[in-house]
């Protein structure tokens, strides 16, 4: 195959949807949180939601892995498709979806548990894995992944609470990866860390792109237009624009979103 | 365009003083080239050495332009319409110092001309050639200022007539040349006059098309009008 046949197959590659939303509502009680929002999410891309405070954000995110579903005044509606299966299919165990959907918070929040223990986890709990040989292989790699091993590989049996907080939140992303998700959720996931912290999780977050999904919730812009490939602005619960990134920075076509890049509406 | 205020009040401040500074670099620009093309029709020696000497401010206008631009870069990392208005007011900027350039070479070019015997007619000629392009400019300008699409498309039609004056100045100056071969000398400092104001056209052009990215975040597309060129001395 040639060089341009390669890079042929990885642009189409990199069109497919992982993610279809169409109408989704959200409402927590009388409070209409988000409104119709239709998006695709492709695979293997960065995508970040962008926004004021409040517009809805960490509501959509998490109608993604259902994290919705544990707050008791929440209601969703509207389909949600991942690889074209509705993940509010009764059928479908919210479980077993946020093991193929992961999430990383905006507060680092290690297990009380070491190091070793956070990444073993959730490849224990969903019984992933045969052997303690195996286990061991999924926590290094993991751990390699989030670009974390060679600071920790001599004391993978200390707490993973006494890490730094950089150090910390990328033990979390690991712990998510575990699971071998397809789509990682991220809301946040930077705000609680220095900009050192923050340049090492935004470089690892293009390297997972090259296997997840990632969808980014990040209230710096820049950072939003230095890792993601599409982004979407929220509004008051409505999501306004979704576009290639470059473009919504460049020249977006809603004044809104205009707006909010250039610093006018908060 | 995008006329809400920013939240940081020094953002609009310190967009609105790059602006500034290159709306003044163009109203220096336009009063060199037309001082310099009346001191050439008015054999005006004070007044082509004040253009010479003045170019020194248009140049010292473009380097503030290009630090406060970076400035602004670095610190406020603007966005969509602002980073267009930052990108478009330092090619802007860059094109009136060439054009200042193009007004001192005027002026330098006089002097020599006023030690030479008059070609008839001629810098009545230039001198109505660097009046209509000077409007030019000055439209072009305007059009940055009122953010006018219509304007700058005015600009890149109406350089067309500049292109004309400049092809028939050079069919004159032929003349003049094959007439008498002592006007050689001064028709070639006449035609290097011409074809530099032909040029200054060129560069309203350039700032009237940078108008229309600003405002509408896209290069105009269809190729701008071309007046028939000078047919490199055949006919
Ligand atoms: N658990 C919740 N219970 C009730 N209301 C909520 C809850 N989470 C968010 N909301 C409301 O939903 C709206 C959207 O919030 P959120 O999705 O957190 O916005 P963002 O992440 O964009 O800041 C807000 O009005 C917020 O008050
Ligand atoms: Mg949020």
């Amino acid at each position: 195959m040639s060089v341009i046949e390669m890079k042929l197959e990885r642009e189409v590659a990199a069109e497919t949807i992982k993610i279809q939303a169409r109408k989704v509502q959200v409402h927590y009680g009388t409070n209409h949180a988000l409104k119709d929002v239709d998006v695709d999410i492709l695979s293997k891309n960065v995508t970040a939601f962008i926004g004021p405070s409040g517009c809805g954000k960490s509501t959509f995110l998490r109608c993604l892995n259902r994290m919705n579903d544990t707050v008791a005044s929440a209601k969703v509606s509207g389909s949600i498709l991942l690889d074209g299966a509705d993940i509010y299919d009764p059928r479908v165990d919210p479980v077993q979806l946020r093991a193929k959907v992961g999430m990383v918070f905006q507060k680092p929040n290690p297990f009380p548990k070491s190091i070793y223990d956070n990444v073993a986890y959730g490849p224990k709990i969903h019984g992933l894995t045969r052997s303690k040989a195996e286990l061991d292989e999924v926590v290094e790699s993991c751990l390699r992944k989030a670009a974390l091993w060679n600071e920790v590989k001599d004391r993978l049996q200390s707490p993973g609470t006494g890490l730094s907080g950089g150090q910390q939140q990328r033990l979390c992303i690991a712990r998510a990866i575990a699971t071998s998700p397809e789509v990682l959720l991220m809301d946040e996931p930077c705000s609680a860390l220095d900009p050192i912290a923050t340049a090492q999780v935004e470089e690892l977050i293009d390297e997972l792109r090259s296997q997840f999904s990632v969808v980014i919730v990040t209230h710096s812009m820049q950072q939003a237009a230095r890792v993601s490939q599409r982004t979407a602005f929220f509004h008051l619960g409505h999501l306004v624009e979704y576009g290639e990134t470059g473009t919504i920075f460049t020249n977006p076509k809603d004044p809104r979103t205009e707006s909010y890049i250039t610093g006018r509406i908060g | 365009m995008n006329t809400e205020r920013h939240i940081a009040s020094a953002f609009d401040r310190d967009l609105e003083g790059i602006q500034a500074l290159v709306v003044k670099m163009g109203g220096l620009v336009e009063a060199a080239l037309a001082d310099a093309a009346t001191a050439l029709e008015t054999r005006d020696e004070a007044m082509a050495e004040r253009v010479r000497a003045q170019d020194g401010a248009i140049d010292a206008l473009e380097v503030q332009v290009n630090d406060e631009c970076l400035r602004l870069i670095a610190t406020r990392a603007p966005a969509a319409t602002d980073l267009r208005v930052v990108l478009t007011v330092m090619k802007i900027a860059a094109s009136l110092e060439r054009c200042g350039d193009y007004a001192k070479n005027l002026a330098k070019r006089s002097l020599v001309l006023n030690q030479m015997h008059v070609v008839e007619g001629a810098t009545a000629s230039i001198r109505r050639m660097a009046r209509q392009v000077g409007l030019l400019l000055k439209d072009a300008l305007d059009s940055f200022i009122h953010r006018d699409v219509e304007l700058a498309a005015s600009v890149r039609q109406q350089d067309r007539d500049v292109d004309h004056m400049y092809t028939a100045l050079f069919r004159e100056f032929l003349t003049h040349m094959m007439e008498d071969p002592r006007n050689i000398t001064a028709c070639m400092h006449l035609h290097f006059i011409a074809k530099n104001i032909e040029r200054v056209g060129d560069h309203a052009t350039t700032i009237a098309e940078q108008v229309i990215f600003l405002a509408t975040g896209q290069m105009p597309s269809e190729p701008r009008p071309k007046a028939d060129s000078v047919n490199m001395g055949k006919d």
